[in-house]
């Protein structure tokens, strides 16, 4: 035995110890057999290396269990039960090891990759040969980090506990806390979501999570609420998972707006259409292009000023005609200003006319 | 020692456990499998073969054949009941299992057949052995591009070869360029190519829906030591370019969460402002046209002026059809 012992050696020690003692060992006996706690130099000292030692191996789901025995007193006996940490039967083939490696890399955030990495251990224990590069080569799926609400919220989803956060609401500015009971963490286009049940506001509600100011904080016991139904959380969900349901006609100037021509197909103008629409898109290449929400596509065309125009739906070009009418009038100038931009250019606050939101895009994705 | 203690121990089980269904492994292999150092693993095999049950006499301890350690194979002869490998926690079922969804669901339809029915059979074992149910968390891939040029980059990152690709930029100039590629990023927004661009001399990440076209080359990729480390590069600051502040309503949030913005400053009624740094005027003034809704300022005052001109030119582009500038157009189109 070398005089001092690597922390994980002890830990083993104590690991093959416990599993393997017919009924239980004391803290004494513990101190006095085991590999690597007879360094200890005081009985405090002791006292916290083992306490830590419990800790560390509950983290890493390996619970030391407390038997306390009549026939021994009031004194108090450890074992670990194998069957309580062990893995049910599992064979993985180096390919799917090397699947397992993409999916822990798939994470950012430094705590989830910890964990991840964690479990990847454990599962090479069952794993053939080294994770197979073949899959991965190349490939490399991610998502977005969560930022620093995310294991707190993934702990209170699991456990169905309610979390209470502070959170700047974007559609007013408004910051105020919220106690959700939270359903479900999703990451779409865009960022991190909690989906969850409002309590004060009773009602179904997502927080973006980059959002949340300040730390999550559970609230009451585990289990204070119902798992969502299905129902429930796919109707939460619908606004997210409706894509590429309508199409728009678009009137692309030559040689611009490649990336919406790569996206699209060649296309007439509708049946009917004005002579004011066949004159404003003349000489322009039409593109049908597919798109989930209204202002999502007019936000994107609006970004193309003149070399993009809608020329259909109607209810596009008005979004694009109202996002272009604030636009013109960021120098302080009319939507008709031809000549040099006339007052202030910098705030023009005042003269923004209200936002013509498109009605009977209910459904649509949402901005988040 | 850097290494932690725990993770070091969950190794130690873990190689009991591999070398007791493998009998007689390289440490090579061992390192590899394991994705430590060979040193690392003779360090890792010497702790193990001092660790047993109390007594620690020859009959208590792990044992390796000595002869083949000697020929740098280990080979374990007693693993004293310690072979069980380990259950996961929560947390680390969860999120492996809702990283291995996203990829079947958004990647595996882009895949070899055989290559999605290894992410299909990952995901079924595991489900099945952790019995976590699907649910806490939600990841979505945006899995774009045209699939001839998806084909194309996947081709010349398998093989090893230089690509061609069309690129059109975010100011809408598009260009020709040859790059070395890296790999193929999937996000929860969007798909990148990250590549070595021989023009730029420099490491790019091109937006897979705005490569307009591909075509491999015959020429081998060439190895650009320290590229590509940055797995998680996104949009990176161009220092080269000027700042301009923009206050924002509160319903602009958007702005400051997807373009890489310098300083965040929320004001007392809810607005706020940002200052970004952009290389390309017109990547800014395209911005600007998309958030125009959300806009309460631009300073400097040209960036203004140079997005007022061109919404007024876009207007002036719909002729009649943009109707009179003081009465917007019919509010309620038809239901879509």
């Amino acid at each position: 035995m070398p005089e001092q012992i690597h922390p994980a050696e002890r830990l083993l020690n104590l690991v093959i110890a416990l599993v393997h003692t017919p009924g239980r060992m004391t803290k004494e006996q513990i101190r006095r057999t085991v590999a690597g706690y007879g360094d200890a130099p005081s009985d405090e000292s002791f006292e916290r290396m083992f306490e830590r030692d419990k800790d560390t191996l509950r983290d890493l789901g390996i619970p030391v269990a407390t038997v306390t025995s009549a026939g021994h007193g009031d004194d108090i006996g450890y074992r670990i039960d194998q069957d309580a940490y062990a893995l049910p039967p599992l064979e993985l083939t180096s390919a799917e090891l090397g699947a397992l490696s993409l999916a822990a890399e798939f994470w950012q955030d430094r705590s989830v990759r910890a964990d991840t990495s964690r479990a990847l251990t454990k599962l090479r224990a069952v794993g053939a040969g080294a994770g197979s590069s073949d899959l991965a080569a190349g490939l490399a799926p991610r998502v977005r980090a969560g930022g620093d609400a995310f294991p707190p919220l993934l702990d209170a989803v699991q456990a169905r506990q309610r979390v209470r956060f502070t959170y700047r609401a974007a559609s007013t500015g408004e910051v105020r806390e919220r106690l959700v009971e939270p359903w479900r963490l999703v990451a779409r286009r865009g960022g991190w979501f909690l989906v969850g049940f409002d309590v004060d506001r009773d009602g179904t509600r997502s927080f973006r999570l980059s959002r949340i100011e300040g730390r999550v904080r559970v609230v009451g016991a585990a289990g204070a609420f119902d798992a969502p139904t299905p129902e429930q959380t796919e109707a939460a969900l619908l606004s997210w998972d409706v894509r590429d349901e309508r199409t728009a006609v678009l009137a692309l100037r030559a040689e611009r707006a490649e990336a919406l021509r790569a996206r699209g197909e060649p296309a007439d103008l509708p049946d009917g259409a004005s002579p004011a629409l066949r004159a404003a898109v003349a000489d322009r290449d039409l593109v049908r292009v597919s798109y989930r929400a209204t202002w999502e596509l007019a936000e994107e065309v609006a970004g193309y000023g003149d070399a993009v125009l809608v020329a259909d739906p109607p209810a596009l070009r008005d979004a694009v005609l109202g996002l272009l009418r604030v636009a013109a009038t960021l120098d302080g100038g009319g939507p008709d200003a031809g000549g040099p931009p006339a007052g202030p250019a910098a705030e023009t606050a005042d003269t923004t006319p209200a936002r013509t939101t498109p009605a009977g895009d209910t459904q649509e994705a949402p901005r988040g | 020692m850097a290494e932690r203690a725990s993770e070091r121990l969950l190794r130690l089980l873990g190689m009991i456990g591999y070398l007791d269904r493998n009998d007689g492994v390289s440490v090579e292999q061992l390192a590899e499998h394991f994705g430590v150092t060979p040193s690392q693993v003779m360090a890792d095999v010497d702790t193990l073969w001092m660790s047993g049950t109390p007594g620690y006499y020859p009959h208590d301890l792990i044992d390796f054949d000595a002869d083949s350690y000697d020929r740098g194979e280990i080979r374990l002869t007693e693993s004293r009941g310690m072979t069980r490998p380990l259950r996961l926690g929560t947390r680390e079922a969860v999120t492996l299992l809702a990283a291995l969804r996203a990829m079947v669901a958004d990647l595996g339809p882009t895949l070899d057949p055989e290559q999605a029915e290894v992410l299909r059979s990952t995901l079924a074992k595991l489900t099945a052995a952790t019995g976590e149910a699907a649910g806490a968390v939600d990841v979505r891939l945006a899995v774009d591009g045209r699939p001839e040029v998806v084909a194309q980059i996947r081709r010349a990152l398998a093989t090893g070869r230089r690509l061609r690709i069309r690129y059109v930029n975010a100011s809408d100039v598009t260009s020709d360029r040859d790059v070395d590629p890296l790999r193929m990023t999937t996000s929860d927004e969007r798909s990148y190519l990250q590549a070595w661009c021989l023009r730029a001399g420099d490491e790019r990440l091109f937006r897979l829906d705005r490569v307009l076209a591909a075509e491999v080359l015959d020429a081998p990729a060439e190895p650009h030591p320290g590229a590509g480390r940055g797995a998680t590069a996104e949009f990176r600051f161009d220092l080269e370019g000027d700042v301009a502040t923009l206050h924002l309503r509160s319903t602009g949030r958007w702005v400051a969460e997807t373009v890489p913005v310098e300083d965040v400053r929320n004001l007392p009624d809810g607005s706020f402002e940002v200052d970004v740094r952009v290389g390309q005027r017109a990547f800014l003034r395209s911005l600007l046209l998309q958030a125009a809704d959300d806009v309460l300022g631009v300073r400097p005052p040209e960036v203004a002026r140079d997005v007022a001109v061109r919404a007024r030119a876009a207007l002036a582009a719909y002729g009649p059809l943009a109707g009179p500038a003081d009465a917007p157009a019919d509010p309620t189109p038809a239901a879509g």
